[in-house]
């Protein structure tokens, strides 16, 4: 049964390079809090997460909403293991998928065939499961005799359609998904939201971060509120999006 | 109002997470033994080097060829050598130079060009600086053209000395494996090491002994070829490829290399493979 745990984290991003006209310029900008450390100030951080704490279990369909730079992005690769937190504690159980762009790993001098087995390497896919998989893929992507040439020779679309054939072929048990996957023509859209459902169906946990009040209503059944790295508010999907309604007209 | 009072409050611990410690072994040991990913990504590189050209990797031998031929036969003029044996030495030396060097320089880059993937996926970063050395293992393969060249005009004879190249390229692997871990960490969070690299090696191609040999060096200067680890390592393909066991004092400093080596990057590593994401 998979399980994921946030216990009080919080993420600090260390900031190198920054002159002091430039730390001046950052703290007019919107995100986290920006802080010095150190003796004579001179580390810069910014404060992506603040004490955030969380607890999902089989069946949760957790959706995080939240303006650009409220830390969004950092809570789904905090879940999906790529940060580490500065402070508090990660529990994960279960294999994590994460799909932020589309294809980890895609190389544009490969053919189709050779970037489906990097790409499903990389995603944590056995040669078996790959093999298993690729007549699927080969099916939803529509790519034909194109598959056998190399990645560079596709069109955006065409490119789009391998990638996303690809991620969504994985088996996932927690599935971290940020929103930009999919979109494509018109046709292709409906087939990949067909799929993305498929896709977490399977999974016994998801994670979505998005915009869009639409699809966390379709999509989750718990959602949180982020704003600027702390959990403001935490619940049905319903009641969560009618504070950050409010919060959007009184902002 | 919804707020903090909704927090899930976690009351019962349901495991510790793995310590530090153990997720740096953990990496270490399972990059290592995921040869299929590895494998692959290192095979991918060198079959796209050959991608549109006619000779692909190849050019690098054809290059290190001219170069061999070249300086091998006007060096020998100039140090009064023969060129049946000073070209094999030669060849031998910078066949076993360009694989040291080449890893060393590219470990610098192991981690920031692997930035994207670094930074969407959770994997064991040791699997990156695997298809390094994979790769590099390859490029040898064909610079080794050369040698058999070289060997066959100047008539060196095969012995069973030769064998220990085997274990040679074992000792370089397993050394190269935390050379890159370190210094594409040290690379990821301080950029300038990269430049310095690359400047040392560069001198230090003059100082060990490749182009002229140890004892050309005389006693008074006997302890820069002694500690100069570079040289041992070199030492350990090329002295076998030359038909000669690697002196004991070679493998004595190669194996004290490796345990300082290992015992310093598993301490790094332990405590900064957290931080790479965030230096990336």
């Amino acid at each position: 049964m998979a399980s994921l745990i946030l216990e009080n984290v919080t993420v600090d991003f260390p900031i190198y390079g920054t002159q002091k006209s430039f730390r001046v310029a950052l703290r007019s900008a919107t995100g986290g809090l920006i802080r010095r450390e150190g003796l004579r100030h001179e580390r810069v951080t910014v404060r992506a997460l603040d004490g955030v704490s969380l607890m999902l279990k089989h069946d949760d369909r957790l959706g995080i909403i939240g303006h650009n730079g409220a830390g969004k992005s950092t809570l789904l690769r905090l879940c999906a293991g790529v940060y580490e937190p500065t402070q508090g504690r990660v529990f994960i159980e279960g294999k994590v998928s994460p799909l932020f762009n589309i294809s980890p790993g895609l190389d544009p001098d490969d053919t189709g065939y050779e970037n489906i087995l990097t790409c499903g390497l990389y995603l944590g896919m056995t040669h078996e499961e790959i093999a298993r998989k690729t007549p699927d893929i080969e099916q939803f992507s529509e790519l034909g005799e194109y598959l056998s040439l190399p990645v560079r020779t596709y069109s955006t679309g065409m490119l789009m359609r391998l990638g996303f054939a690809i991620a969504t072929a994985i088996d996932p048990e927690i599935l971290v998904l940020d929103e930009g996957l999919g979109a494509g023509d018109a046709r292709f859209a409906e087939r990949a939201k067909r799929r993305v459902d498929d896709l977490v169906g399977r999974s016994s946990i998801m994670i979505f971060a998005s915009h869009s009040e639409d699809l966390i209503l379709s999509m989750c059944n718990r959602a949180i509120l982020l704003q600027t790295g702390t959990i403001v508010a935490s619940g049905e999907v319903h009641e969560v999006m009618e504070l950050y309604r409010k919060l959007n007209q009184s902002g | 109002m919804l707020d903090r009072s909704l927090r899930p409050l976690i009351a019962v611990r349901v495991m510790a997470p793995p310590a530090q410690y153990d997720l740096a072994i953990r990496d270490l040991v399972s990059g290592v033994l995921n040869w299929r990913m590895w494998g692959r990504l290192g095979w991918q590189e060198t079959k796209r080097r050959y991608r549109r050209t006619v000779i692909g990797p190849f050019w690098t031998t054809v290059s290190l060829g001219i170069f061999v031929l070249t300086l091998g036969i006007l060096w020998a003029q100039l140090w009064k050598q023969v060129p049946a044996t000073y070209l094999p030495f030669l060849t031998s030396g910078m066949l076993s130079w360009v694989l040291v060097s080449t890893l060393i320089t590219e470990g610098c880059s192991v981690f920031t060009s692997g930035e994207n993937l670094i930074k969407s996926l959770r994997f064991d970063y040791t699997i990156l600086t695997c298809a390094v050395i994979w790769r590099n293992l390859l490029v040898l393969l064909h610079n080794f053209i050369i040698y058999i060249a070289v060997m066959i005009y100047a008539g060196v004879p095969v012995t069973w000395n030769s064998l220990l190249v085997f274990p040679g390229l074992l000792l370089i692997s397993m050394n190269a494996i935390w050379v890159i871990t370190l210094l594409g960490l040290l690379c990821a969070r301080f950029r300038d090491v990269q430049q310095v690299t690359t400047s040392v090696l560069q001198v230090a191609m003059f100082v060990t002994p490749i182009f002229w040999s140890p004892d050309q060096l005389g006693p008074r200067f006997a302890t820069l070829v002694d500690y100069n680890i570079l040289f041992h390592f070199v030492e350990l393909i090329r002295a076998p490829l030359l038909g000669r066991a690697p002196s004991p004092w070679t493998y004595v400093m190669v194996g004290l290399c490796t345990l300082i080596g290992w015992g310093l990057t598993i301490t790094i590593y332990s405590r900064f493979r957290r931080r790479l994401a965030y230096w990336l």
